[in-house]
C-alpha cells in the first residue's frame, strides 16, 4: 500500500469513526441555517394527515423551520428507547411513563408558550384559547408539561338506523340499558361489542358508572388515591354492574377481540352497541356503510345513585410532550401552539369529525350526527371529568388493574375481589416512597 | 499443534485476525453485560442517577405473587408442554420417514415448511386462525358444528393456545435434525438386528436412540433455551401489551425496561434469565450425558 492510498483510507476511517462517535446527535448543517424539528405522532384512529398538513403550513409561516413529522401506530415502542438514550424527537404524542419523565426533569415546560400570544386569536394568550381543565393533568411544581391534542368523550355508540328499525331508544338509566340489551338478544343481535384484548377499555365505563353512584367528593377520592377509596361499596357495585354487562351482554368471543375486530363487529351490525371514545368514527370510517348514522349516549344513570346524572366522562387525549433533550424544544413548543390554535383546530374538526381542546373550535362547522351527539352530550353536561391514574401510576395500571379487569369481565372474580385487588395494589403504591404521588386535588373547580 | 509450537509470526497473525472480532464482542456483548449486572443492583429509571440498592431487586423478583414468579411458571409451561410434544412428534415422524413410509419426501418438506416462516408471521397467522370474528376458520368450523366459539386469544387461555402453534412451527426443524442423525447410523446395525429378530420398535430403542443421543440432547437443549427465552408470539398475540396472565420472563423484562422505565428491576430479570438458562442448560446436559458411542 502506498502512502497516498494509506492516507486516503485512514482519513476515510477517521471520518467514519467521527460520524459514529457523533451518533444520533449528528444534525445536517444546511446552507440557510434551517432548523429541523422532529415530531413523532401516534397514528391511531385519527391518522396523521392533518398533522402533516399543519407541519407544511407551519413551515410556510416560519421559513427557517422544517418539520420532520412521522407517525406510527406503535410510536411508543420507537420513542421509549430513544428517550432512554437521551435522543428523543423534539415533540411526540405517545404513551410514556410521563411522570417519571416529568420528575426526572426530561420534559420541557410549556408555560412560556402558554403565556405567549396565541396564533389566530388577537389579544389572547394561548392558554386563554384552551378549554378549562385540559392542562390540569400534567402539572408539576406549578409547571405544565403536556397538552392533549384532542378532546374525547366516553360514550356508548349505536346505529340510529338500527335503533329506528327496531323501535329502540337510547337508554337514560342503567335498568333501561339492560332492558335494551335483552331486546337486542331477543332480536338476535349481540348487545355489546367489546375490545377484549385491551381490558382497559372497561376502565372508563366502570369509573363513569361509579360516578353515577356517588357525589364527586367521593369520586375524586379514587383519583386522589385515598386509603380505602376502592373499597367503597358503590365502587364494588360499579364493578358488579360492569361484570353483569360483560357476562350477559358482551358478544360471544369479545374478550379475544382487538379494538378493530370488535368495532368492526359493531359496524357490521352483528353487535348493537359499543363503549368507546370519540375517535371511533374516524377509526372505523372505512368500514362503516355510507348510510350509517352514528349516535351515542353517555353511561346511563344508575337507579338509586347519588351522582350527578348530567356529568360526562370527557377529557383530553393523545397528549403531546416536548422533550428537553430534543434539539429545539422552544420551536417544538411553538409548533404545538400552532397545532392547537383556532384555524388548525377547526380544520381538525372538519377532517377528523372530532373535537380539540381549543375553545369553540366546532362553532359554525357542519358536523356529522356522530359528532353532534357527542357535542350535545358535552353541552348538556354539568361537568366534564376524567381519570389520571393510568398515567400517574403506570405500573399499577398496566399490570394490576388490567389483569383485575380481565378477570372481572370473564367472571373469574367478584366485584368485591376486584376492589380488594385494586386497593391492595394502591396501598403498595402509597407505601412506596419511590413513586411520585401528586398532592390531593379534590373536586376541581368548574 | 499446541500454541507453544506456533511461530511468533503465526501468533501475531492470529492475534491480528482475532482482534477486530474480540473488540466488537467485548464492546457489544461483554461490556453491556457487565453494565447490566451492575444496573441490576440499582434502583434506576434510566433517566436519573442510579441508586445502589444491593440485592433488593432480586428479593422483589421472588416475592410471593410477583409477576416474575408467575412469568417463570409460564416459561416452564411453554418449555415442558410444547417441548415434550415436539420431541415426541419429531422423533416419531423422523423415524417414519427414516423407515421410508410412502410419501416420506413430501412429508419431510411439508413438516419443515412452517420452520421457514418468521416467528412473528407465524404468530399473526395463528391470530387469524383463532379469531372469534367471521375471519377465524377454527371458530367458524365450531359454529358450523353447533359448538360455542372459544376465545382462544383471551389472555386467560392464550398460553394454552400458543402450544399448538409452537408444535406446528417447530416440529419440522427437530424432525430434520433427528432424521439427519438417524440417516448417519450405518444400515449394517439394523440388518444385524433384523436378522436377530429385533422388531422395529426394539431397533429404535436399542440402536437409533443411543446412536443419536448427542443430537437428541442438542435438540432438548434448544427446546429448553427456546422455552426460557420465549418472547415473540406472546408479544404479537397480546398486541404488544402482555398481561400478568401471559408475561414470560423476556416480555416482562422488556415491559419493565422499555414500557415502565423500571430499568434496574428489568435488568435484574435479564441477569436472572441469563443465570437460569445457564444453570438449567448445564443441569440438563449433565442429566442427559451418556457415554459417547462411536460408529
Amino acid at each position: 500500500m502506498d502512502r497516498r492510498t494509506f492516507l486516503t483510507q485512514a482519513s476515510g476511517c477517521a471520518a467514519s469513526a467521527s460520524l459514529i462517535a457523533a451518533g444520533c446527535h449528528f444534525e445536517p448543517i444546511t446552507k440557510d441555517n434551517t432548523k429541523t424539528i422532529e415530531v413523532a405522532v401516534f397514528e391511531g384512529g385519527f391518522g396523521i394527515e392533518w398533522h402533516k398538513d399543519m407541519a407544511r403550513q407551519y413551515e410556510q409561516l416560519h421559513p427557517g423551520v422544517k418539520v420532520n413529522l412521522w407517525g406510527d401506530p406503535r410510536v411508543d415502542e420507537k420513542i421509549k428507547p430513544r428517550v432512554l438514550r437521551r435522543n428523543p424527537p423534539d415533540l411526540a404524542s405517545c404513551t410514556l411513563p410521563v411522570w417519571k419523565l416529568i420528575t426526572a426533569g426530561r420534559l420541557f415546560p410549556l408555560d412560556d408558550a402558554l403565556a405567549s400570544p396565541a396564533y389566530g386569536a388577537e389579544g389572547k394568550t394561548w392558554k386563554e384559547t384552551l378549554r378549562a381543565g385540559v392542562l390540569a393533568d400534567y402539572v408539576y411544581d406549578d409547571k405544565t408539561y403536556a397538552l392533549p391534542s384532542n378532546l374525547g368523550v366516553w360514550a356508548c355508540w349505536y346505529s340510529k338506523k338500527l335503533f329506528r328499525e327496531h323501535g329502540w331508544s337510547a337508554p337514560s338509566t342503567w335498568d333501561e340499558l339492560t332492558a335494551l340489551c335483552e331486546k337486542m338478544l331477543a332480536a338476535g343481535i349481540a348487545p355489546l361489542a367489546f375490545q377484549g384484548k385491551y381490558p382497559q377499555y372497561a376502565w372508563s365505563t366502570i369509573l363513569s358508572c361509579y360516578q353515577r353512584l356517588v357525589p364527586f367528593e367521593k369520586w375524586y377520592d379514587i383519583e386522589d388515591f385515598k386509603k380505602g377509596a376502592f373499597l367503597d361499596p358503590s365502587f364494588v357495585k360499579a364493578a358488579d354492574l360492569m361484570q353483569e354487562l360483560a357476562v350477559k351482554y358482551f358478544q360471544k368471543g369479545a374478550l379475544a377481540m382487538t379494538h378493530t375486530e370488535s368495532q368492526m363487529e359493531w359496524a357490521n351490525g352483528r353487535a348493537g352497541m359499543v363503549f368507546c371514545g370519540l375517535w371511533l368514527k374516524k377509526e372505523m370510517e372505512k368500514a362503516l356503510p355510507d348510510d350509517f348514522e352514528m349516535g351515542c349516549f353517555p353511561v346511563p344513570m344508575v337507579t338509586g345513585g347519588t351522582g350527578d346524572p348530567k356529568a360526562i366522562y370527557s377529557g383530553g387525549g393523545e397528549s403531546f410532550f416536548v422533550f428537553k433533550d430534543g434539539k429545539h424544544p422552544e420551536i417544538a413548543a411553538d409548533f404545538l401552539k400552532f397545532l392547537l390554535s383556532i384555524e388548525p383546530a377547526r380544520d381538525y374538526v372538519k377532517r377528523n369529525d372530532s373535537l380539540t381542546p381549543v375553545i369553540d373550535c366546532q362553532v359554525g362547522i357542519k358536523i356529522s350526527s356522530a359528532l353532534q351527539s357527542a357535542v350535545d352530550a358535552i353541552e348538556g353536561s354539568t361537568r366534564m371529568y376524567s381519570d389520571r391514574l393510568n398515567t400517574l401510576y403506570i405500573e399499577w395500571h398496566r399490570t394490576l388493574v388490567q389483569q383485575a379487569q380481565a378477570d372481572l369481565l370473564r367472571g373469574a372474580i367478584t366485584g368485591q375481589q376486584f376492589a380488594d385487588r385494586l386497593e391492595a395494589g394502591a396501598e403498595a403504591v402509597r407505601s412506596n416512597p419511590n413513586i411520585y404521588k401528586p398532592p390531593a386535588r379534590g373536586v376541581p373547580a368548574l | 499443534m499446541s500454541p507453544k509450537h506456533l511461530s511468533r509470526d503465526t501468533k501475531r497473525f492470529l492475534w491480528i485476525g482475532i482482534l477486530p472480532s474480540a473488540l466488537l464482542y467485548g464492546l457489544f456483548v461483554i461490556w453491556p453485560a457487565i453494565n447490566a449486572l451492575m444496573y441490576s443492583f440499582t434502583r434506576w429509571d434510566g433517566l436519573s442517577t442510579p441508586v445502589w440498592i444491593g440485592i433488593d431487586n432480586f428479593v422483589n423478583l421472588f416475592k410471593s405473587g410477583s409477576d416474575f414468579v408467575t412469568a417463570i411458571g409460564h416459561n416452564i409451561y411453554l418449555t415442558v408442554i410444547p417441548g415434550s410434544i415436539i420431541l415426541t412428534l419429531a422423533l416419531f415422524f423422523a423415524w417414519m420417514i427414516h423407515l421410508k413410509v410412502a410419501g416420506s419426501t413430501l412429508f419431510r418438506v411439508t413438516f419443515f415448511f412452517p420452520n421457514v416462516i418468521a416467528s412473528v408471521a407465524v404468530a399473526l397467522l395463528w391470530v387469524l386462525l383463532y379469531s372469534t370474528t367471521e375471519m377465524g376458520p377454527i371458530n367458524n368450523i365450531r359454529q358450523a358444528l353447533h359448538m360455542e366459539k372459544v376465545p382462544f386469544l383471551e389472555s386467560a387461555r392464550l398460553l394454552q393456545s400458543i402450544v399448538p402453534m409452537m408444535v406446528w412451527s417447530a416440529t419440522g426443524f427437530y424432525l430434520v435434525l433427528f432424521l439427519a442423525a438417524m440417516e448417519n447410523i450405518p444400515v449394517d446395525y439394523y440388518e444385524a438386528a433384523h436378522l436377530d429378530g429385533a422388531s422395529p420398535t426394539l431397533q429404535f430403542i436399542r440402536i437409533t436412540l443411543p446412536l443419536m443421543w448427542d443430537v437428541l440432547t442438542t435438540g432438548i437443549i434448544f427446546l429448553i433455551v427456546g422455552g426460557l427465552k420465549f418472547f415473540d408470539a406472546v408479544w404479537v398475540m397480546e398486541n404488544g401489551r402482555p398481561s400478568p396472565a401471559t408475561h414470560t420472563m423476556s416480555s416482562l423484562m422488556y415491559a419493565k425496561v422499555f414500557e415502565e422505565y423500571n430499568v434496574g428491576y428489568g435488568t435484574a430479570i435479564a441477569v436472572l434469565l441469563f443465570v437460569l438458562v445457564l444453570i438449567i442448560t448445564r443441569i440438563s446436559m449433565r442429566l442427559l450425558k451418556r457415554e459417547r458411542l462411536e460408529y
